[in-house]
């Protein structure tokens, strides 16, 4: 059977459009085939063709009194006419395009190609992306406003001391870095709810955002110092997820029917979401960070080269994750044992991730969409203080193209500051250390972040596409 | 949502007086401005009569559906008028209108109920055993009572 598209429009979009699409319906139907009619009114676009149903026409109408993109329609045989003849002679219409008495449309421009593989992309996205696109989407707010708090109360409220930089109590910056922490509690749970919401619908948000605060909480799994962080985050949200769309398949009886969404399913998928994580992968997650910790340990010895390479890695490999904290925690332990030349070379490495995703995003706007844009410049403020989560965003959204990315610059920065000898008295990263007079050897401090920061930038836009072409 | 929440009973006109295009478009107006839907008669005849310039609204089939949005409307509205004679509205099929919707469409978004009813309607008038029943209508209540069945 053939199959026609129509497109109708008039200039109000109140009355001829649907007319003449009611028309053409008819008129198709006593031809026996089949149509789809898309109408411009001012109701808007109503009944939208897919890419799909682009594909397997046999032919376009255009029946419209007012401009219509074409470019969808390349390669389609086109007949294109005034909304009146849409009303009046949908059936001669209908046959120049059943006796293929209508040209073929073709475009030179690169618009229809580029249109195509957009819907494409929809539509045949990679379902484990689109999840995670949307848990990162709904996270972002989240890590800007904690982020911008936490990087404003430390720098304007702070002091460097040897347990970090601290803000003094019942100061207005103790308030403001209560409030930011607050916002990154959320962070990790809004990440796991939304790609949960997006594999199951509304029965997966409550199971993933739990899973998410498990996996930001290690006390959960005897691990209180390493939390799962946001990779932990990314599991327990798939986990969730399917786990909900598992038990919404079940067939039950009617009566127990309308409680499935609001009752069953999530408290099934909660009690699961949360054993799995506390059991399966929260132990591994404990022993990797005391594995880990001992591992550094016995590293003290080894070459320091060698050592800024894996402190570098380490650190910006999942941004406040176990392997990170455990990074961390040693520089700081040496810090506390007189040996500052651990954390000078760690602190470099903290603020790359995101000092370098900020200015990928201004060097090549092509390659982020605009909400990653704006994230970019909040990540160079969090960057400026040590807030390596200010990277995450980017890192959840498209783990295997930019963590290599920020840890290579991270590895680079961290070897330069350690050939230099640079030391950090004050467990925290970031230029803000440097403004603290925590440093020494500041220059080449700043010199080891910018060239870790150009690096980073630089390897990440070399890896990723553009966002128009997919 | 129903055709009728736009119409009152005083909105339908079985027997329309003008004899021209012109005269008919003022009558109905007229109607409108009595129901009080509108606040200027003239600027929503500007709108009216613009739509005409950029293109008939006499569809054929012996239909009109002269429509305007203008910020003079408060309400979205629908008046039915009928000419058994015909007036000459320029149609695209060069049939005499006999079937006059004019509608009133306020500038404001006030949602899409309106326009979904509207779209019902001109969907409707495609209907040709529809049509040939509003013809036959002999007083206004028939026709109220026809239109009302439009949801």
């Amino acid at each position: 059977m053939k199959k026609v598209l129509a497109i109708t429009a008039c200039p109000n979009g109140i009355a001829h459009t649907y007319m003449a699409a009611e028309n053409l319906q008819k008129a198709a139907e006593e031809a026996g085939i089949e149509i789809k009619v898309e109408t411009q009114g001012s109701i808007g676009v109503e009944n939208e063709f897919t890419q799909k149903e682009i594909e397997e026409a046999d032919g376009i109408i255009i029946a419209a009194d007012k401009s219509v993109d074409k470019s969808r329609f390349n390669n389609l045989l086109l007949v294109e006419t005034g909304v009146q003849e849409g009303i009046h002679k949908a059936d001669e219409l209908i046959n120049q395009i059943i006796n293929e008495e209508a040209d073929v449309y073709q475009t030179n421009t690169g618009e229809t190609k580029e249109h195509k593989e957009k819907m494409k992309d929809k539509e045949t996205q990679n379902p484990f992306y689109r999840h995670l696109m949307n848990g990162v989407s709904y996270m972002i707010p989240f890590v800007v406003v904690g982020g911008l708090l936490i990087a404003l109360s430390l720098s304007l409220g702070g002091t460097a001391t040897e347990e970090g930089i601290q803000v003094a109590d019942d100061t207005v910056w103790a308030t403001l870095l209560a409030v930011g922490e607050a916002s990154f509690g959320f962070m990790v749970p809004i990440l796991a709810g939304f790609i949960a919401m997006s594999i199951a619908d509304r029965p997966g948000l409550a199971p993933g955002m739990i899973g998410g605060y498990i996996a930001a909480n290690g006390g959960f799994y005897g691990s209180p110092e390493a939390e799962a962080g946001f990779l932990g985050g990314i599991a327990a949200g798939f986990l969730a997820g399917y786990i909900a769309k598992w038990i919404k398949s079940w067939k039950v009886p009617s009566v127990v029917q309308p409680v499935m969404p609001i009752l069953v399913i999530p408290l099934l998928a909660s009690i699961i979401v949360a054993l799995i994580f506390i059991f399966v992968i929260g132990s591994p997650i404990a022993f990797i960070f005391s594995g880990l910790t001992e591992w550094l340990a016995g590293m003290e010895g080894a070459s320091s080269i060698v050592l800024a390479i894996i402190l570098g890695a380490m650190i910006a490999f999942d941004m406040g994750g176990p392997v990170n904290k455990v990074a961390f925690f040693f520089g700081a332990a040496m810090v506390a044992e007189g040996n500052i030349e651990i954390m000078g070379p760690i602190a470099v490495a903290i603020c790359i991730p995101p000092l370098g995703m900020g200015l990928a995003t201004l060097l090549n706007k092509r390659k982020y969409e605009k909400p990653e844009q704006e994230g970019g410049k909040a990540a160079l403020a969090m960057g400026l203080v040590g807030i390596t989560e200010g990277a995450i965003p980017f890192a959840a959204k498209d783990p295997l193209r930019v963590i290599p990315s920020l840890m290579t610059g991270a590895i680079v920065g961290s070897v330069i500051a350690m050939m230099f000898s640079v030391g950090n008295n004050v467990p925290h990263g970031g230029p803000v250390v440097a403004a603290f007079g925590a440093i020494n050897g500041v220059i080449m401090y700043f010199v080891a972040i910018i060239i870790g920061t150009i690096v980073t930038a630089l390897m990440v836009n070399l890896l990723k596409k553009d966002i128009t072409t997919g | 949502m129903k055709l009728t929440e736009l119409m009152t009973t005083e909105l339908v006109e079985t027997e329309l007086k003008g004899t021209t295009r012109d005269e008919i478009i003022e009558e109905l107006i007229h109607k409108l401005d009595n129901e009080g839907s509108i606040k200027s008669k003239r600027k929503f005849k500007k709108a009216i009569l613009a739509r005409e310039k950029e293109g008939s609204t006499g569809i054929g089939y012996e239909i009109a559906i002269p429509h305007g949005k203008s910020k003079a409307v408060t309400e979205p509205r629908v008046i039915f008028g009928k000419k058994a004679s015909g007036v000459d509205w320029n149609s695209a099929d060069g049939t005499l209108a006999k079937l006059i919707f004019m509608i009133a469409v306020p500038q404001e978004n006030q949602g899409d109920d309106h326009l979904k009813i509207l779209q019902i309607l001109s969907r409707k008038l495609m209907n040709e055993e529809f049509r040939e029943q509003l013809l036959q209508v002999e007083s206004n209540e028939e026709a109220y009572n026809l239109l009302e069945e439009i949801e």
